[in-house]
């Protein structure tokens, strides 16, 4: 059974250019003349053709640019191909950026019906689930507040508790699982595995091999808008990234975090967290037990002569593992300045194994209140780093904590009781 | 958080799936009416949607609801001071204020909608750049939520009509077609111009000029008969503004209690039922390439 067909699609985008600055042309006839002149064609998709099972999880991975956007969005009926035909057999659905059917002023309940109606459920459908939805997001004391006072967490539960009581025959997935906090991840990941053991067929486009790895049967790598390789996902991955960086998805990339939820209306705000190298420039990826310097940056729109800075490092299960503040825990004084201002926390020897953990950091005054905060700067992947020379480097799932530490065998204790014994066992 | 077991779909015990085809943007006549059918199910969103913006939209108000009031209201006072006090208007032999309000009644009914449903798609690209529904939803939910204040509206008039002792004839529920007859003429214009503004940002920039001018096309601060003069010719262009039908026949229907001028119904009629298929098929067709442009 097919439950999706990809027949020979192609996706043609136009580009126009736009006048600019340096062009002596004036900008009204530039405008004119885009009118007549053939806009530059770009070819996000050439002759794609794949078909999807029942039941199968297909995984769709490829570089920035590749195409695999516009394959998600062509299947969402969201755009429409430039040549071919696509045959999507049942109900579609996409577990899309959460929240993004929200309005701020209705309340939350007002708003579970507005998105989950134009996320295709009906009326009766929505009330049947409206108690399931509220309890899985926990907001059950908030359902009826509007939805722009919610903490961005809370808005991000409830979005994707909404998201996840579709009961789709398709199941699209894009990077949802790149936002959120971790404990958000989990639960993404949960109910996709849980909807693929209920016989969802399932699309997954992701940049994140390890979850395409855990979640697909297959993998398809795009090019350029081409299939280049196809099959299980471990080889298709192989041919995507070389072994010597399997696990370096977090390789090339700086560890930025920026806050995703930016809000011009607060007065401050924590705008990111840079990971920073003892000479001041980004990290590519941070080991256990490296020199690092957590650069926290936040903006002010007014001068406050007390002010506090607080980092938070915790495990996926919400566990607080780092809880530093610069008051009361340190004792540093910090000013917040008019504008951007940034702050830097200093580890000598980062303390925890290797694995992934949730950023947050805060604003405060200190003792008095906070004044902004954001619990989900996404995850922070720590690399292994075997600080004991012992060939297991340790790994949060066994301990998390990773400091520098020693045995000291007590060397003349009760002798001769042991080796009596090792005597008579051989003898 | 509490983690009770999700429903989860049941793959197996189901009626048959539907099918759908994606094809690449082809014109044609027919193809944008099968999709009507698809409409009809996303019924449950065009409902919910609309309910919204009414709601969302007298919410942080302190008048609230009021306001679908205040605005012919307070637009009927400033035509009775200028075109009765200052320009004596003629006005049917009715009281001038009540003859204008009543005019003014479909007439913001009409403008109101333009104006918001303008912008429509533009402004709701967070989600058509994400999600899939009929994109005509989007307009409707518009011309729903302002028929809402419309019927609110109604209720003022029928105060009005107490107040000044208007006599009541069966020739009222005339109104009932009319109101049909200008929704869907809404509708149609509201297809367009959100369509349009998609491909042309010009488009919301002038619609408000655009009804300002189209206002005075239409006798809504006088009566048709003032256009008596005009060759027939001329009036026949005249009245080939749907609208001229629309508003004269409402007031007629309500104020006069006599039959419809059948010349601009007519018209009326003929220019919104060619219109709404067009605009239809012009939408479904920009649609298609909207999220490309938007």
């Amino acid at each position: 059974m097919i439950d999706l067909k990809l027949d020979h699609v192609s996706k043609r985008y136009l580009i126009r250019h736009e006048a600019d600055a340096n062009n002596k042309v004036h900008p009204l006839l530039q405008k004119l003349s885009n009118l007549w002149n053939r806009p530059e064609e770009f070819w996000a998709l050439r002759d794609v053709s794949f078909e999807v099972q029942r039941g199968e999880a297909l995984g769709i991975i490829g570089r920035n640019g590749a195409g695999k956007s516009t394959i998600l969005k062509l299947l969402a009926n969201i755009t429409r191909p430039t040549a071919g035909k696509i045959t999507i057999n049942g109900r579609l659905s996409a577990l899309i950026e959460v929240g993004s059917g929200f309005h701020q002023d209705l309340t939350g309940r007002e708003n579970i019906y507005l998105s989950g109606s134009i996320l295709g459920m009906n009326r009766s459908e929505i009330t049947r689930k409206l108690d399931s939805i509220i309890d899985f997001a926990g907001i059950r004391q908030f359902i009826d507040t509007p939805v722009k006072r919610y903490s961005s967490g809370m808005y991000v539960r409830l979005g994707f508790s909404i998201a996840a009581h579709l009961e789709p025959d398709i199941l699209l997935l894009d990077e949802v699982l790149a936002v959120g906090d971790g404990a958000f991840q989990l639960k993404c990941m949960n109910r996709i595995k849980e909807l693929e053991h209920a016989g969802t067929t399932i699309v997954f486009i992701s940049h994140d091999l390890r979850a395409i790895e855990r979640v697909c049967d297959r993998v398809i790598l795009l090019k350029s808008g081409e299939i280049v390789a196809c099959g299980p996902p471990s080889e298709v991955i192989k041919v995507y990234d070389p072994p010597r960086k399997v696990d370096g998805k977090h390789q090339r990339e700086l560890l930025i975090f920026n806050n995703l939820n930016p809000n011009a209306g607060l007065k401050f705000e924590v705008e990111r967290i840079e990971v920073v190298e003892r000479d001041g420039s980004i990290k590519h990826e941070l080991r256990t037990g490296d020199y690092v310097r957590f650069r926290i940056s936040w903006r002010s729109d007014e001068i406050l002569e007390q002010g506090g800075v607080e980092l938070g490092i915790r495990t996926l299960d919400g566990v607080p593992l780092i809880q530093y503040s610069t008051r009361p825990v340190s004792t540093t004084d910090v000013r917040f300045y008019q504008g951007r201002n940034s702050i830097e926390l200093v580890f000598d020897e980062f303390p925890l194994a290797s694995g992934d953990y949730q950023l947050s950091a805060g604003l405060t005054i200190p003792m008095v209140t906070w004044l902004h905060r954001v619990d989900s700067f996404g995850l922070l992947h720590v690399k292994e780093n075997d600080i004991l020379r012992s060939g297991f480097p340790l790994e949060s799932s066994c301990s998390v904590l990773a400091v520098p530490h020693q045995w000291i065998v007590a060397a003349e204790e009760q002798e001769g009781v042991s080796p009596n014994v090792n005597v008579e066992l051989f003898s | 958080m509490a983690s009770k077991a999700l429903p989860l779909p049941d793959h197996e015990d189901q009626p048959p799936r539907r099918v759908k085809e994606i094809l690449p943007i082809s014109f044609s006549l027919f193809g944008a009416f099968g999709q009507l059918k698809e409409l009809a199910q996303y019924w449950d969103l065009i409902y919910t949607m609309s309910q919204h913006r009414v709601r969302v939209r007298y919410k942080q108000s302190m008048l609230g609801i009021a306001w679908a009031i205040l605005q012919p209201l307070s637009l009927m006072l400033i035509y009775t001071v200028i075109f009765s006090y200052v320009a004596k208007i003629p006005s049917n032999g009715q009281p001038y204020a009540i003859f204008v309000f009543v005019g003014l009644l479909p007439w913001t009914y009409f403008s109101t909608t333009l104006n918001a449903a303008t912008n429509s798609l533009v402004s709701h690209i967070n989600l058509v750049t994400k999600v899939y529904f009929p994109r005509e939803i989007l307009p409707l939910t518009y011309v729903l939520a302002a028929f809402f204040d419309f019927l609110i509206a109604l209720l003022i008039m029928a105060c009005m009509m107490v107040y000044y002792h208007t006599s009541v004839t069966a020739n009222l529920l005339w109104t009932i077609p009319i109101i049909v007859l200008m929704t869907l003429f809404v509708t149609a214009m509201a297809l367009i111009s959100s369509a349009a503004q998609v491909r042309f940002r010009d488009v919301g920039v002038g619609i408000p000029l655009l009804l300002q001018i189209w206002m005075y096309a239409t006798p809504v601060v006088y009566p048709l008969s003032t256009i008596a003069k005009l060759s027939k010719p001329l009036r026949v262009i005249y009245m080939l503004n749907p609208m001229v039908g629309i508003i004269e026949n409402f007031r007629r229907a309500v104020l006069q209690g006599i039959g419809p001028d059948m010349t601009s119904l007519v018209l009326s009629c003929a220019v919104s039922l060619i219109l709404l298929p067009g605009a239809y098929i012009y939408f479904k067709h920009a649609e298609a390439s909207a999220v490309d442009i938007i």
